[in-house]
C-alpha cells in the first residue's frame, strides 16, 4: 500500500466545509432519557467484549 | 506569566470484527488510509529523534513488547512510512497510525479549553474514519479512547508541553514527577480489575498497572512515569517538549482541561524554582498503590520513613502556585474546582465527584449496575461495560449515555467542537500550518510540527514556525504563497 500522490483528498478551501463530503459531521444521537435507557445500553453491550478485546502495545 | 504551548496525542484502541491484534496494523493503516475528509500526506520526520535523552545521551534502541514480536513474525507490512499513514488535517492536527493504534495528535493549543475542544473534535475524525473502514471492510469497527485491553497490553494518550530548555531536566523532574504520580486522583480514567500485582475490584487508573520505573526514555515497554524524550518539534537550543506518557485518556472534557492544568502548574513552578520538594521513597509504588486504593486514603510514603497523602502533596502545589506566581484565570479555576474535589474525596463523598472526574463516573455506573443486576467486578460483563464507557460512537457509549442524561455537564455544542475543524482562534503556531496546508498546499514539500517547507518553482524553502508566539489570522489574507512565507519570517 502506498500513498502515490501527495494529494489524498483534494477539496478547495472556502467552497466545502468537512462533514459536506464525508469528513465529520454533527452526530445525531438517540438520547437515553434515564437509568433505564442506561440499563437498555448496557443489555445490548456483548458481555464477552472486552474478553475478546486484545490489542498490540502502543506508546 | 508565560502561556505555555501543549498538545495532546491519543492512540484509540480498535476492534474489528473477526480480526485480531496480529492484523492490528493493517487495519489501522487501512482506517487512517480510509479517512473520507481533507488531509495532506507530506509529514516531515527529518526532526524525530526518539532515542534522543534529556539526560544528554542518545538509547542504542528502543525496547518492543515481546507479544507484539510474535504478531510480527512472517508479516510484512511494507516501508514504515507507509505503516504510518500520515496525514496532516486542515487544522493542523495530525493523524496516523501508529503500531497498529489510530493516532490523533490535537494541534497545539495555549487554553486549557482550546486543547479539550480540539481533543473532543479528534473523536470525530477517527470516528469517520471508522465508520468509512466498516464499509470497506464490511466488517463492524469499534474504537476506543481508553488505554488497555485488559489482557497486559497498554497505548498511550500523551500530553506534551512546550518547556524552556533553560530549566533542566533535574529541576524538571523533581517538580514534574510528585504531581503525575497524584494527579490520577482527581483526573484518572478509572479501570476494573488490574494487569499488575494483586487484584482489586476496580481503580482510578488506566495506566498505572503498566509504570516500571521513575524514569527513561521508553514508551513501548519498561514505561516509566517521567519520560525523558528528547524530541522538542522546536529549536533545540531553546526548548523541550516535556513527553508525558502516565496520563490517562479522559472522556470528560472537564477532566481533560484538569489533567493538563495540573501539569502546567508544575511546570510554571519548576520554571520559577518554586515546587515544592518532595522525597518519594518508591514513585512506583506509589503510583499504583494511589490507583489501587478503594478508600482513597491516597497514601505516599516518603524517604526517612515518613509519609504523606495525594492531598497533601497538590494542595503543597497549590499553595506554592498561589504563593508565588501570577496565575491567569484558566489556572485559578483549575485550583479552586480542585479543592473542592479534594474536600469531597477526603470526606469519603466521591459519588458527588462523579459529574467531574471520570473515575467516579465509571465507578458509579458500575456499582449501580451490580447493585440492580447483582454480580461480582470480576463477571467478563463489567470490563466490557468498563470498555464501552470508552466507546467513542455517541449511540453506543456509556460516557456519553450519561453525559446526554445530564449526569454529566455538556461541555460544548457541536457547532463550536466543528469550528476546530479547520480554526484556530488562539493563532498558535497550528494556524500556519492549517493555512499552509488548505491555501498553499500545492506549494507545501512536507511539513512537521517544527517547520513547512514550501516548493517554489525549483527551490525548497523551509519555514522555521516558532512555537511561543501568537500568528495572526490575517495570515490568511496573503494572496501567494511567497508573500505568506514573507509574513511568516516577519518581513511583512
Amino acid at each position: 500500500m502506498t500513498d502515490g500522490d501527495r494529494l489524498t483528498k483534494p477539496l478547495t478551501p472556502g467552497t466545502k466545509k468537512l462533514g459536506e463530503d464525508g469528513g465529520p459531521s454533527s452526530p445525531t444521537i438517540k438520547r437515553p432519557e434515564g437509568g433505564n435507557e442506561l440499563l437498555k445500553r448496557m443489555k445490548k453491550v456483548d458481555p464477552d467484549q472486552a474478553k475478546k478485546y486484545r490489542q498490540r502495545s502502543g506508546q | 506569566m508565560r502561556r505555555i504551548l501543549a498538545g495532546i496525542e491519543t492512540e484509540y484502541g480498535l476492534l474489528v470484527e473477526d480480526r485480531g491484534a496480529e492484523d492490528q496494523i493493517d487495519d489501522a493503516m487501512a482506517l487512517v488510509r480510509g479517512y473520507p475528509g481533507e488531509c495532506l500526506a507530506l509529514w516531515d520526520y527529518r526532526y524525530e529523534s526518539p532515542r534522543a535523552d534529556l539526560r544528554g545521551f542518545q538509547l542504542e534502541r528502543l525496547a518492543v513488547d515481546p507479544i507484539d514480536m510474535e504478531f510480527d513474525k512472517g508479516r510484512d507490512h511494507g516501508k514504515p512510512v507507509d505503516v504510518r499513514s500520515d496525514r496532516i488535517l486542515p487544522n493542523g492536527a495530525r493523524f496516523y497510525n501508529d503500531h497498529g493504534h489510530p493516532e490523533y495528535s490535537t494541534p497545539e493549543c495555549f487554553s486549557l479549553r482550546e486543547l479539550a475542544l480540539h481533543d473532543v473534535y479528534g473523536e470525530h475524525v477517527v470516528l469517520e474514519a471508522a465508520r468509512t473502514f466498516a464499509q470497506s471492510s464490511e466488517r463492524e469497527v469499534k474504537v476506543f479512547k481508553n488505554n488497555t485491553d485488559f489482557h497486559g497490553a497498554s497505548y498511550g494518550t500523551h500530553e506534551n508541553y512546550l518547556v524552556p530548555r533553560s530549566v533542566g531536566f533535574e529541576r524538571l523532574y523533581k517538580a514534574i514527577l510528585p504531581m503525575l504520580i497524584v494527579r490520577q486522583i482527581l483526573t484518572g480514567a478509572g479501570k476494573v480489575g488490574t494487569e499488575s500485582g494483586d487484584w482489586c475490584d476496580f481503580q482510578l487508573s488506566q495506566r498505572a498497572d503498566f509504570f516500571m520505573e521513575s524514569v527513561n526514555a521508553e514508551t513501548l515497554f519498561r514505561r516509566p512515569i517521567f519520560n525523558t524524550r528528547d524530541e522538542c518539534h522546536a529549536d533545540p537550543g531553546d526548548w523541550i517538549r516535556l513527553h508525558v506518557i502516565s496520563g490517562d485518556a479522559n472522556m470528560m472534557p472537564s477532566c481533560t482541561m484538569r489533567k493538563v492544568g495540573l501539569v502546567k502548574l508544575a511546570i510554571h513552578l519548576a520554571e520559577a524554582d518554586q515546587a515544592p520538594v518532595w522525597n518519594l521513597r518508591n514513585p512506583v509504588n506509589s503510583i499504583q498503590s494511589i490507583s489501587k486504593d478503594m478508600n482513597l486514603e491516597g497514601r505516599i510514603e516518603l524517604d526517612g520513613r515518613s509519609w504523606t497523602t495525594a492531598y497533601e502533596v497538590l494542595e503543597s502545589y497549590f499553595a506554592a502556585a498561589e504563593a508565588t506566581l501570577d496565575l491567569d484565570d484558566e489556572l485559578k479555576a483549575v485550583i479552586l474546582e480542585s479543592r473542592d474535589l479534594i474536600e469531597l474525596l477526603k470526606q469519603g463523598e466521591w459519588k458527588q465527584t462523579r459529574s467531574k472526574i471520570d473515575w467516579a463516573a465509571k465507578r458509579n455506573l458500575l456499582e449501580d449496575y451490580l447493585g440492580s443486576e447483582g454480580g461480582s467486578w470480576k463477571d467478563t460483563a463489567i470490563r466490557a461495560f468498563d470498555l464501552e464507557y470508552h466507546n467513542i460512537d455517541r449511540e453506543e457509549s456509556l460516557y456519553y449515555a450519561i453525559e446526554e442524561m445530564g449526569d454529566v455537564p455538556s461541555f460544548a455544542q457541536w457547532d463550536e467542537i466543528d469550528e476546530r475543524s479547520c480554526g484556530n482562534p488562539e493563532g498558535t503556531r497550528a494556524l500556519a500550518r492549517s493555512i499552509a496546508v488548505t491555501k498553499f498546499k500545492s506549494h507545501v514539500h512536507t511539513a512537521c510540527w517544527r517547520s513547512i517547507t514550501f516548493k517554489i518553482e525549483d527551490r525548497l524553502v523551509e519555514v522555521e514556525l516558532k512555537p511561543d508566539i501568537i500568528y495572526p489570522s490575517h495570515l490568511r489574507g496573503a494572496g501567494d504563497v511567497e508573500t505568506f512565507i514573507r509574513m511568516l519570517r516577519g518581513q511583512l
